[in-house]
């Protein structure tokens, strides 16, 4: 399969006359990104081999730990004068460097190869800030899902996964009942952030746009804003057990495989942990899109990309028309995928085959679903939506919300708009 | 035996026996109190130390504390050779050499440079040179988020970002601050007659710092070469933001394996890999405590 | 301390300097002057760029367009950075004090004539040789419920046992603290030794003699005498304080929530994660100011001591 997806690549790379840019240029790049270890390294990997089969020189410089440590390092390169070539970046971030000018253009490919036409519509905006391709998309991340542990949900004799808040309580009640921890969470900014998006985003999605998406403080103050922080009061106090913070991700996922807890609310890459922890879709977990009070299929959006910028030296230039090529190719997008347990960022690939799991399967007919519903919205504490520092201002509110048991539903939205006001002024 | 010579002792004579009890508690209270601390700083080297040799699954199941019931070595070729991290797998072998390119020359500049300062600063002072070295102490709390982005100008403009000489350049100048410090307060105490005595006899500058100062130094450099080693080899974030690709030093390595935080935790290898970056300025501190507090004593405390 | 040693003209001055002469006096400046001006570049030149930085409107990138002090009043506005603030001095006095609590108590007794003095002394020295970002995680293995020393001392059957340090968010902030004086109070000890060991004996022996028992000979005797020491110990635990970073954010990532953020991890955060360079360069300039607080006495004190010595001899 590899070799023969090569070829393919090799013969794509052809056609579209890399090979005469390669009779002057031999095409290399330098990838600065932050997926350092574990299945991560391993899914970046393959496209680093895939780039050298293709005739490319292949760099990477990964960064271990915080983004701010990626972010640390892309700043100091730019300052000194060498923007690194390709670098990934996401959501708001790819508009702010768009605006200084720095980015490539990645126009004439992404015409010749017709990314307009397979790329996911909700994608775009951030793809193209001002219109044109500055960044290459790699996947589909989908963040409102619920875990399910079999092995608990039978202990607490709860049959499927709930559909609605109103079930998931209901549920939690039970699990609480039966002694199981209803909800496993670690707390840490982004998680505590995701579950609660997940939460106003099923209440009311509305709100979501207003709040997350527009940052609209209003919105945060509403009495709407206030009932999903009581949702979610419910859920640390009663449903969550106290060992929450200081928790890793890791013992996380092992409350789930052992049924120490029912429940689990994160994201899609969670299929590609599971994985590599050796469960099995079915036997082990069981997966639904979280809880919703409308009734309709519900897309939570987050998306991986990478970001070019302009290159003095044809070999880079060369590099990185052949990388966002790759990028964007079936082969890269189905291994990359496969791996992550997210779905390809072009919509023209059949996940039918075995490779793929069935939540993954249902994660791209919700995505199509939800399009047509209007349901679909991107994920703002995974950096889709609103710039860095008014995110940053609202997740430390949720963040401290939830470790601190005195602070009202009330405060915490009045302590929430207060914060991106500040950051506004 | 202790007890037969106490009780000799009170038949004997009481006002001795209550000494010799008085001191067999005093001893007794020095080393329990020693004991208790020395557990507690002990406690996080022995878990990792253990840990490298239990195999993982022991691990997991019976806590990060305890014995090895049975000795694996696995995790420290892994670590060494074929981990993944940092986006190869080879290991933290190539991280821990480019830190060892890094760190010697560095360590070597900065105290060189220092004992020069150093010496000059304290035996062939001019008007303003105490607040010169005043000036250069303030380097030693400067904190190092701010320095980033003027040395990553700096960098680009003399064209050493992303190279190994650029960072040494980086570690030469913060830690000059240091190691000027620790060579001056030291130096003061030689006796300024014994320069003058060879400046007398026709010696010059660079004499006098060969032939009289340089050998009288082996306690404070062996300071500031601990104290530089250790903190170069142990920086991560200069080390990671400036270099590039395969240039990274072992922290960066070590965090690598430390904060993979969606993967199962290795904490076998993890272990083992902290012990092997651990292993060169742990070795400084064996060999050189002894120095360590000896160069302190004479002086570098000010 | 004796007067600068004019150069070498003095002894065989006759008929003016020649060039040569003139030459090997500048010499100890033109050695000094690289590492001088790179010295004084990186301390005045950065942190006056760091100055003029939170002044402007950088946010992406730094950039050069005056604002004024509209960033100060940003950053004393979020709850966040008055935590952090709030910490860092919680932390330091904490810190300070009972590190050199612990570093004299442990100096004090390895001064017993104990056996085995050089491994005593090197296992308290030890985690000083260490990366804090590494230890920092062993510790937080330490303190987790879940595998440490809570999973540990129920495994032996204490079953109610609670170690959980970091879990809350009112005693993690104590869970750094000790970590802190763990990784470097063998540094205090060291300095005390040092101290300890440079008392003229003959005073501690005309005490004894005086009738002073071991207590009080130390309280009267030898603990005055090192009071230097006290101050040298003290102001470099606190410049460790203020720039405390990789220890949280291995221990406890500024959590649970933000309880335990500290200045240099809001300041990083602001400059690197978030693009409001302005804001964080403020941040910095705080972390300077509170630098201040110490520097600044501290340095009178020397000036002080430099009097007094000058005055007697």
């Amino acid at each position: 399969m590899a070799m023969r997806s090569f070829i393919a690549t090799l013969t794509g790379a052809v056609s579209l006359g890399l090979l005469a840019n390669m009779a002057w240029a031999e095409p290399k790049t330098n990838m600065l990104h932050q997926w350092n270890s574990g299945s991560d390294a391993a899914a970046i990997a393959k496209l680093g081999e895939m780039f050298t089969a293709a005739g490319g020189k292949w760099e990477q410089t990964s960064i271990a730990g915080h983004t701010a440590n990626t972010l640390a390092k892309l700043r100091s390169d730019v300052i000194a004068g060498n923007a690194p070539p390709a670098v990934q970046l996401k959501g708001p971030e790819i508009a702010e460097w768009n605006a200084t000018g720095m980015t490539a253009d990645l126009d004439p490919i992404a015409h010749e190869e017709g990314w307009e036409k397979v790329v996911a519509p909700e994608l775009l905006p951030v793809m193209k800030p001002t219109g044109t391709w500055v960044a290459a998309p790699m996947n589909i991340h989908r963040i409102n899902w619920i875990w399910g542990s079999t092995k608990a949900m039978e202990k607490a004799g709860i049959k499927e996964l709930p559909k609605t808040w109103a079930e998931f309580n209901a549920d939690c009640d039970k699990a609480v009942a039966a002694h199981v921890i209803c909800e496993a969470h670690f707390s840490q900014d982004w998680t505590d952030a995701t579950v609660f998006e997940v939460v106003v985003y099923g209440q009311n999605i509305d709100l979501f746009r207003k709040a997350f998406v527009e940052g609209d403080t209003q919105a945060m103050r509403s009495p709407e804003m206030v009932k999903a922080f009581d949702q979610f009061r419910l859920m640390v106090s009663k449903y969550m057990d106290p060992g929450i913070a200081g928790r890793d991700y890791d013992t996380t996922t092992s409350m789930i495989a052992k049924g120490d807890a029912a429940f689990f609310i994160m994201g899609d890459w969670q299929i590609g942990i599971f994985t590599a922890a050796g469960l099995k879709q079915g036997a082990d977990y069981v997966c639904q899109q979280a809880p919703t009070d409308w009734a309709k299929p519900g897309f939570i959006l987050n998306s991986d990309s990478v970001v070019f910028f302009k290159q003095k030296d044809p070999d880079y230039v060369a590099g990185q028309k052949l990388l966002a090529h790759l990028i964007l190719s079936k082969d890269f997008q189905t291994i990359f995928n496969q791996a992550k347990g997210s779905i390809p960022a072009r919509l023209d690939i059949d996940l039918s085959g075995s490779g793929w799991n069935p939540c993954q399967q249902t994660s791209l007919k919700d995505l199509q679903a939800s399009i047509k519903d209007g349901t679909l919205v991107r994920s703002m504490a995974h950096n889709m939506t609103v710039l860095q520092k008014y995110r940053g201002a609202m997740m430390e509110v949720i963040t401290q919300f939830v470790n601190t048991p005195s602070m009202s539903s009330k405060d915490a939205a009045n302590a929430m708009a207060d914060a991106v006001e500040a950051q506004k002024s | 035996m202790v007890e037969a010579t106490l009780r000799s002792a009170i038949e004997v004579d009481p006002a001795a026996s209550l000494a010799a009890r008085r001191h067999w508690l005093g001893r007794f209270g020095v080393y329990s109190f020693l004991s208790i601390f020395a557990i507690i700083y002990i406690l996080p080297l022995f878990v990792i130390v253990a840990n490298s040799f239990r195999p993982l699954p022991e691990i997991v199941q019976n806590g990060l504390i305890g014995f090895p019931h049975s000795l694996s070595f696995s995790a420290w070729s892994r670590a060494w050779s074929s981990y993944c991290v940092g986006g190869t797998c080879q290991g933290v072998k190539p991280n821990f050499l480019n830190s060892l390119e890094l760190t010697v020359p560095a360590t070597i500049i900065s105290t060189l440079l220092g004992a020069m300062n150093g010496y000059i600063l304290s035996k062939w002072r001019f008007r303003g040179s105490d607040f010169l070295f005043a000036s250069i102490m303030l380097g030693v709390f400067l904190p190092g988020q701010i320095a980033l982005m003027p040395w990553a100008f700096i960098l680009g403009h003399i064209g050493l970002s992303n190279t190994i000489a650029g960072l040494i350049l980086i570690h030469c100048v913060q830690g000059t601050s240091f190691t000027t410090l620790f060579c001056r307060n030291y130096y003061v105490n030689i006796p300024d007659d014994l320069i003058k005595a060879a400046r007398i006899d026709g010696a010059g500058f660079w004499r006098i710092f060969w032939k009289i100062i340089l050998p009288l130094s082996p306690p404070i450099l062996i300071v500031t070469v601990i104290w530089q080693f250790t903190g170069i080899w142990n920086d991560y974030l200069l080390g990671v933001v400036f270099t590039s690709g395969r240039n990274q030093p072992i922290t960066a390595a070590l965090i690598g394996l430390a904060t993979g935080n969606t993967n199962a935790k290795i904490y076998d290898v993890m272990s083992a890999g902290v012990l092997i970056g651990a292993i060169p300025p742990l070795l400084i501190y064996f060999f050189g405590g002894k120095y360590f507090v000896r160069g302190l004593t004479q002086g570098a405390i000010k | 301390m004796t007067q600068a040693i004019v150069p070498a003209a003095v002894i065989e001055a006759p008929a003016g300097p020649t060039w040569r002469e003139r030459l090997n006096r500048a010499l100890p400046i033109i050695v000094l002057a690289p590492s001088l001006i790179a010295s004084l570049v990186y301390v005045f030149g950065f942190a006056i760029w760091t100055f003029y930085i939170s002044l402007s409107n950088s946010s992406l990138l730094p950039s050069y367009d005056f604002v004024g002090f509209h960033h100060y009043a940003a950053l004393w506005s979020n709850t966040r950075w008055k935590i952090a603030y709030t910490n860092l001095f919680l932390f330091s006095g904490l810190y300070v004090v009972l590190g050199i609590l612990v570093g004299l108590g442990l100096a004090i007794a390895i001064d017993q004539r104990v056996r085995a003095e050089a491994l005593w002394r090197t296992i308290f020295l030890y985690p000083l040789a260490v990366s804090f970002a590494v230890t920092g995680s062993v510790w937080k293995w330490l303190y987790s419920p879940d595998a440490g020393i809570e999973f540990f001392v129920r495994s032996l059957g204490w079953t109610d046992f609670t170690f959980r340090l970091t879990t809350d968010r009112n005693t993690a902030i104590y869970a750094v603290i000790a970590t802190g004086i763990w990784q470097s109070s063998g540094f205090a000890m060291a300095l005390f030794l040092a101290g300890l060991r440079s008392v003229d004996p003959d005073l501690v022996k005309a005490a004894q003699i005086d009738g002073a028992g071991r207590f009080r000979t130390y309280r009267k005797v030898i603990l005055p005498t090192i009071a230097p020491i006290f101050i040298a110990v003290a102001v470099i635990m606190l410049q460790f304080a203020i720039k405390t970073f990789d220890l949280v954010v291995a221990l406890t990532d500024g959590g649970p929530g933000i309880s335990t953020q500290f200045p240099a991890n809001y300041v990083y955060d602001l400059m690197f994660q978030r693009g409001q360079i302005a804001e964080g360069a403020a941040g910095a300039i705080m972390m300077l100011a509170a630098l201040a607080v110490v520097l600044v006495p501290y340095s009178l004190y020397l000036v002080w001591r430099k009097r007094q010595e000058s005055g007697h001899g």
